[in-house]
């Protein structure tokens, strides 16, 4: 089979909190046999803050601007591993193909800057991809390490789900009620998929948990505390923001609430990496995460 | 910038508020489907920290409570998680429809200094000068929005978690991440902008 090829936008997390995903996703890619080419000279998507300052049309075009850099590469469909990141550039392709009017304004915003879009490129989640395109079957095939023993709790947040799957331009593979994709990965990498029912979709506070922290915390503590009470060893998320946060506040949430949570987040891809025999800093980037994913770095062939 | 001024009611059952709103901000045009059934507010995960909730706020918008609305915390605290939007059965957007709203009480003035049109601007800035978001300076930004001193002291408090991003390597000490075309790109969002002030001053 020939190599399936993406246009890749990797989001601005993919340069800092987020390292890890986009190094362990580049990584599987090679045994998955599909190519990420990135989109040359990508910008932010807006994130769910940017609007507040910026506007409608103006985080439109941020987006807009993706699309057309993408669009002037290549034909093929843009996939994206952040949450944020797909919502915005699905939403805002999905606007510009439908909505004549807004293809016109970010049409003429796009010229200011010599670019062009009108909304012919197709936009998805890269867990999408991995379910409908390369396949759950093609996922377990590649596994030589099986992470036999290993319990994880899939935690798929938000924006990954909401409001696109189960909608055809979404791909329709998941829906947003008890998405199962994610608990699939871990299966096919040999580990064991723990109940998490009652978070497997919970907010962590999203952006709100980066400004004002404590008004989320015990959003956080509510997916921590079923992940321990179902005995995971390791929480495993699609979302970059997520991962960040769950990681970064257990200190802080353990501080107010008197919990003594230590429970390492990671992404299925780094699962993944690790369950494919691949190196374990080098393409399963475990050295990024703060909490140690002891049990994980121990199964590292 | 907006041309005709948003209308503030002066008597009760007074819909020009209302209509300004559904007329204005997108997805609004479904509010008027909104029958109050709460499922928005029941499925939100930051409910207790909202004043209102969205099932309330929308029934002020229709009491022309406008003042009310455009400084609720319920336009400021939602997390985007977009739970009310896939739930509402009235297939209201729930989510797209207080973003409309945040953008508008950021413009016109009334919370500068909640969190989120803080966060928002020091977040746009980065975006508008580098195209990316860094978020070494994003926080930097965020936090010194609020005085040099309070600014130090917020600096402080999280530099054990900046250190170890650092030591992870997931936070680097050189130059702002940035794309190379911000110059093109901030010409195009001047553009957007100039359309729709454009739009705006037409209604």
């Amino acid at each position: 089979m020939s190599k399936i090829r993406f246009t890749y936008y990797p989001g601005c997390s993919s340069q800092g909190a987020g390292i890890h995903l986009d190094r362990s996703l580049h990584a599987i890619s090679r045994k998955l046999d599909f190519e990420l080419e990135t989109i040359k000279d990508w910008n932010c998507c807006g994130a769910s803050v940017g609007h507040v300052k910026g506007g409608k049309l103006p985080s439109l075009a941020l987006s807009g601007r993706n699309l057309a850099l993408a669009r002037s590469q290549s034909p093929a469909d843009v996939v994206t591993p952040c949450a944020a990141c797909y919502l915005n550039t699905h939403w805002a392709n999905e606007r510009i193909k439908n909505e004549p009017k807004v293809r016109e304004q970010v049409d003429d915003a796009l010229g200011a800057g010599g670019l062009t879009y009108w909304g012919d490129l197709k936009v998805r989640h890269i867990c999408e991809v991995l379910v409908n395109e390369v396949g759950i079957g093609s996922i377990r095939e590649q596994v030589t390490n099986p992470l036999s023993g290993l319990k994880v709790a899939g935690w798929v947040g938000c924006q990954t789900v909401r409001p696109f799957a189960g909608t055809e331009s979404g791909g329709q593979y998941t829906t947003y009620d008890q998405p199962k994709f994610l608990d699939e990965f871990t299966e096919a990498c040999g580990a064991e998929a723990v109940p998490f029912d009652k978070a497997r979709t919970s907010c962590c506070g999203g952006s709100v948990a980066i400004y004002s922290p404590e008004k989320t915390l015990h959003l956080m503590r509510h997916v921590l505390n079923e992940a321990q009470d179902a005995g995971a060893d390791v929480i495993s998320t699609p979302c970059p923001l997520c991962q960040q946060n769950l990681e970064m506040y257990q200190e802080a949430i353990n501080k107010q609430f008197g919990d003594s949570f230590n429970i390492p987040v990671v992404f299925y891809s780094q699962l993944m990496a690790v369950a494919f025999g691949m190196d374990g800093k080098k393409d399963a980037a475990l050295d990024c995460n703060m909490i140690k994913p002891e049990k994980l770095i121990d199964k590292v062939k | 910038m907006t041309a005709t001024p948003i209308p503030t009611p002066a008597r009760k059952y007074d819909l020009s508020f209302a209509r300004w709103v559904y007329q204005n901000i997108e997805g609004a045009d479904r509010l008027s489907l909104c029958m109050q059934c709460g499922m928005c507010s029941g499925s939100c995960p930051i409910g207790p920290e909202m004043d209102n909730g969205p099932r309330k706020l929308f029934m002020m918008i229709r009491a022309g409570m406008k003042e009310e609305v455009l400084s609720s915390s319920t336009i400021w605290n939602c997390t985007q998680c977009y739970n009310c939007v896939v739930r509402c059965p009235r297939k209201v957007p729930v989510t797209y429809i207080l973003q409309g709203l945040a953008t508008v009480a950021a413009r016109e003035g009334y919370a500068p200094a909640k969190p989120t049109a803080k966060f928002s601007r020091s977040f746009w800035r980065s975006v508008r000068w580098f195209g990316r978001t860094d978020e070494r300076m994003v926080t930097m930004l965020y936090f010194f929005s609020y005085g040099i001193k309070e600014g130090i002291r917020r600096a402080l408090a999280n530099l054990p978690i900046a250190q170890r991003m650092v030591k992870a390597g997931r936070m680097g000490i050189g130059l702002p991440h940035r794309t190379k075309g911000a110059g093109s790109l901030r010409a195009i969002l001047a553009k957007a902008e100039e359309i729709e002030a454009r739009g705006r001053a037409s209604q």
